[in-house]
């Protein structure tokens, strides 16, 4: 009867609620897991564990279920533009408006249902990893597998007749040859009798996956710190200034207390702002599939040409200075420069949880036609209407700072934009025409009038956001990545075994359970029939029964 | 001839041997196809062998070429579709031979395997630029390469995988029915066989997760937000979710079974949606999608 109880904790310490009664040492204080675990008792939690809803969220189905629901919700939100402006959808051809309306589409990791699933798949995590916890501590097997000693493997061992010397040797085999290590657990509580030795070798996987579930719980805490306070917004700054930061957005939970945005309290100052470019040669290749196979068979050739190449973005950097308003600045004074630094697309500037983004920049140009001393203001990318000539101009980016040239030569760019014009033909069909490079200082002429590009100033725009989400989900996302490849690349290995004597022989019978995809069955079996052959000499034990 | 054109000239010739180079390694998947495909119809070996030998042919030439790309470009080849698209190629067929070694005379999963190999290849070589062109700012981050190498990586991963799925339930009926040899496979080694399409699956799920990580700290570091729901995103979460449950479903024993194989196929098919699909469903849709210009 006892033993069947004993059952119970090994197995189905998930299910069976007296189990813990048992197991807990009746008078004991100290701070031990299994006092500790007394006490969860006393507080009435095991009513709780035995509980029906509880049981169904310590059940690994609904995970699976909850999973499942939530690619139902990543699905529609591939289908439905995300952020997008119900006019805009409607506009791409979008149909289903009012189901859109109804079911909040554009935005549906932010709707209920979805959150919900989300936090259900939380709690289920959650319980599950607490449960998982109580088994560990316990001891490690829980398996219903693990309870009947049915070897895999018997050896017989002729030359040591006594028992007692073939356990030693058997021990001494595992322990240095093979590198097992003996494991804590009671294995009377297995069933399995006394005389049976439970070995173990490798980080033990049922650990592994503990650590990195638990480490996706963390992951779930992340993103709803990132739900709930996280913002962002957009500065832009010319090169010389210096600004305020006062951001227009507010987090979630901010906004729920009604609550107004804050001005950060320290400013940022552009001291330079600066662009670099690659020289790319164009490829002449062709783009349809005929003569394309042609190259491949060699009836033409690829060719690199020089005469158009096109300036393609290498860089574009901003170099920035922190100044911190508040008197307590520990690292500068006052109202003092404190940081510095040159941020880049992925190389953002990360000061008191901002974090600033080189996210793009901003042209603005003046124009002359003739020889008007009024200058007409644009900027790249706008359309912009030159009185008396029909048609719109536009100023494509001005190429400016540094070209990265093919043969490692570096030269600086006479800045310049690539100038088009739009044309409505007589049937109101708008026509691009390109006019070509427009330098700086220099002119092209169109419908006999001439266009100079007389002056251009820069802008960059810096993106930055607050996200105390971030850092707990690198840290715990480095613990999934961690912990999974070690539980699924590494190698663990869980021996059981016996000495028994069968007609006056000692027989070492085994059981093996291995994990992992370097551990390798096959192999462990080859060593340890070598080392106990080496024991065992001279008697030749080949196969083992 | 200036330094310039000199090296100009020199760039255009590596690249129209790499060129045709690529095209005979499409041409060859396409032979393999071939054999296995009449291995399948007359269930003879010896084609099988055959589209095997040639596999590993076309896998050893397909690595120089990877090389060769490496040299002209002077960085790791892996970060234009174009490039990716080869490496995927290569590594499912590299993992298919590998996995295929250990049994003898089974070759029903190279159809899937050479397949998808050759279709990516024609892909690549029809509708991309072979240019050896500079990243853009966002591109330049180690993330991203990693992010490309590791991604793709698991792809061909679970493509394996699941080809040694769709054979196992193909022949499963028939092989249950009597001990009779099944393509190389009977009731010895039929169990063995699918448990390799388990090992396959949870070899490739840490790469992947790996893949969706390192994606999100580049995004982090290069949009300044580490997840943004952009179609692709959201499908390569869909392939992991989806092979989250697999791998769970695999530990319930009424599950083990067929619930585990569809989850591992509809794995598969996820896959593929995250890496063409979701171009396609854009473009369907009239959503615009961050990695679109990225590809
Ligand atoms: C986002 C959610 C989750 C992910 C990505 C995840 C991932 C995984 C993976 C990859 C495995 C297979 C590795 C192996 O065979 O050891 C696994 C196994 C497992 N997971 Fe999860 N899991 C998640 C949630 C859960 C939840 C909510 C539960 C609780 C019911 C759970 C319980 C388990 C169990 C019991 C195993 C089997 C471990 C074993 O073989 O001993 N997982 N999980």
């Amino acid at each position: 009867m006892v033993r069947q109880a004993h059952h119970n904790i090994v197995t189905l310490s998930l299910s069976k609620g007296d189990v813990w009664k048992r197991l807990l040492p009746s008078n004991s204080v100290d701070l031990n897991p299994m006092a500790i675990l007394k006490n969860i008792k006393d507080l009435n939690l095991q009513k709780i564990r035995e509980a029906k809803l509880y049981r169904r969220f310590a059940s690994l189905k609904t995970s699976i279920v909850l999973l499942g629901i939530l690619v139902g919700f990543y699905i529609l939100g591939t289908i439905f533009p995300q952020g997008g402006e119900l006019e805009e959808y409607i506009e791409a051809g979008g149909r289903f408006a009012s189901l859109v309306v109804f079911f909040n589409l554009l935005n549906i990791f932010t709707t209920p249902g979805f959150l919900i699933t989300a936090l259900l798949l939380f709690i289920n995590l959650f319980i599950c990893t607490i449960e998982r916890l109580f088994v560990l501590l316990n001891q490690g097997i829980a398996k219903t597998e693990d309870l009947q000693f049915i070897p895999t493997h018997i050896f017989p061992l002729e030359i040591n007749p006594h028992l007692e010397d073939a356990l030693e040797g058997v021990r001494e085999v595992f322990k240095k040859d093979l590198g097992f290590r003996e494991q804590s657990s009671d294995p009377e509580m297995l069933d399995i009798g006394t005389d049976t030795k439970i070995i173990e070798k490798g980080w033990s996987y049922k650990w592994l996956t503990w650590i990195y579930h638990l480490s996706i719980l963390f992951c779930f805490l992340g993103f709803f710190l990132t739900y709930l306070f996280s913002f962002e917004d957009e500065i832009t700054l010319r090169p010389g200034e210096e600004t305020i930061i006062k951001p227009a957005a507010i987090s979630r939970w901010n906004r729920s207390w009604g609550r107004k945005p804050r001005e950060l309290n320290f400013r940022l100052a552009l001291q330079e702002f600066i662009t670099e470019y690659n020289q790319l040669p164009a490829l002449d290749y062709p783009g349809d599939k005929l003569s394309r196979l042609a190259v491949g068979m060699g009836w033409r050739d690829p060719k690199y040409l020089l005469k158009n190449e096109s300036y393609f973005p290498k860089d574009w950097k901003s170099r920035l200075k922190v100044i911190n308003l508040s008197p307590k600045s520990v690292i500068g004074e006052g109202n003092q420069a404190v940081l510095e630094k040159t941020i880049e697309v992925n190389d953002p500037l990360f000061y008191q949880g901002v974090t600033f983004y080189q996210a793009a920049y901003k042209q603005n140009l003046k124009i002359q036609v003739d020889d008007n001393p009024i200058l007409l203001e644009t900027e790249t990318g706008k359309e912009l209407i030159v009185p008396g000539i029909e048609g719109t101009f536009i100023f494509g980016t001005i190429r400016t700072g540094a070209l990265f040239k093919r043969d490692g030569t570096i030269e600086k760019i006479r800045p310049f934009a690539d100038v088009s014009f739009i044309k409505k033909d007589s049937a109101g069909k708008s026509e691009i025409e390109k006019l070509g490079k427009l330098e700086q200082d220099g002119s092209l002429v169109v419908d006999s009038r001439r266009i100079s590009l007389k002056e251009f100033k820069e802008a960059s725009i810096l993106s930055y956001r607050y996200d105390p989400g971030v850092p707990i989900l690198w840290w715990s996302g480095v613990f999934v990545l961690l912990a999974m490849s070690l539980r699924v690349f590494g190698a663990w290995y869980r021996i059981i075994y016996r000495i028994e004597e069968r007609k006056g022989i000692p027989h070492l019978l085994l059981k093996i359970r291995i994990k992992g995809l370097m551990a390798d069955e096959e192999r462990l079996i080859h060593r340890l029939k070598y080392s106990l052959r080496k024991m065992t000499e001279p008697i030749d034990l080949d196969t083992p029964v | 001839m200036s330094n310039l054109e000199a090296i100009l000239s020199r760039d255009a010739y590596l690249l129209s041997i790499e060129i045709r180079l690529f095209w005979l390694v499409a041409l060859f998947y396409g032979i393999c196809l071939i054999l296995y495909i009449i291995h399948l119809i007359t269930k003879k070996t010896g084609h099988g062998r055959i589209g095997t030998n040639i596999l590993w042919l076309t896998a050893i030439t397909h690595a120089g070429l990877i090389l060769l790309r490496t040299f002209e470009g002077q960085r790791a080849p892996f970060q234009t579709l174009y490039e990716s698209l080869s490496w995927f190629a290569w590594s499912a067929s590299i993992t298919y031979l590998y996995v295929e070694r250990k049994w003898k005379d089974v070759y029903l999963a190279g159809i899937l395997v050479s397949a998808l190999s050759m279709g990516a290849c024609f892909y690549a070589l029809l509708t991309r630029s072979p240019a050896v062109e500079p990243l853009s700012p966002p591109l330049q981050s180690y993330w991203f390469e990693w992010h490309v190498i590791l991604a793709f990586l698991s792809y061909a991963v679970f493509v394996v995988s699941c080809s040694i799925e769709i054979s196992y339930l193909a022949v499963k009926p028939s092989v249950k029915k009597g001990l009779k040899l099944e393509y190389g496979l009977n009731m010895h080694n039929l169990e063995t066989f699918h448990r390799q399409s388990f090992r396959l699956a949870l070899f490739g799920f840490p790469l992947l997760t790996f893949g969706i990580f390192s994606g999100a700290a580049w995004a982090n570091d290069a949009w300044g937000r580490y997840w943004g729901w952009d179609p692709k995103e959201t499908w390569s979460l869909i392939t992991w979710t989806v092979f989250a449950m697999y791998l769970h479903s695999m530990s319930i024993p009424k599950w083990k079974e067929m619930p585990a194989s569809l989850l591992n196929i509809l794995g598969f098919i996820c896959m593929l949606m995250t890496f063409i699909g979701v171009n396609w469903l854009a473009r369907l849709l009239g959503i615009p999608s961050l990695h679109l210009y990225a590809m």
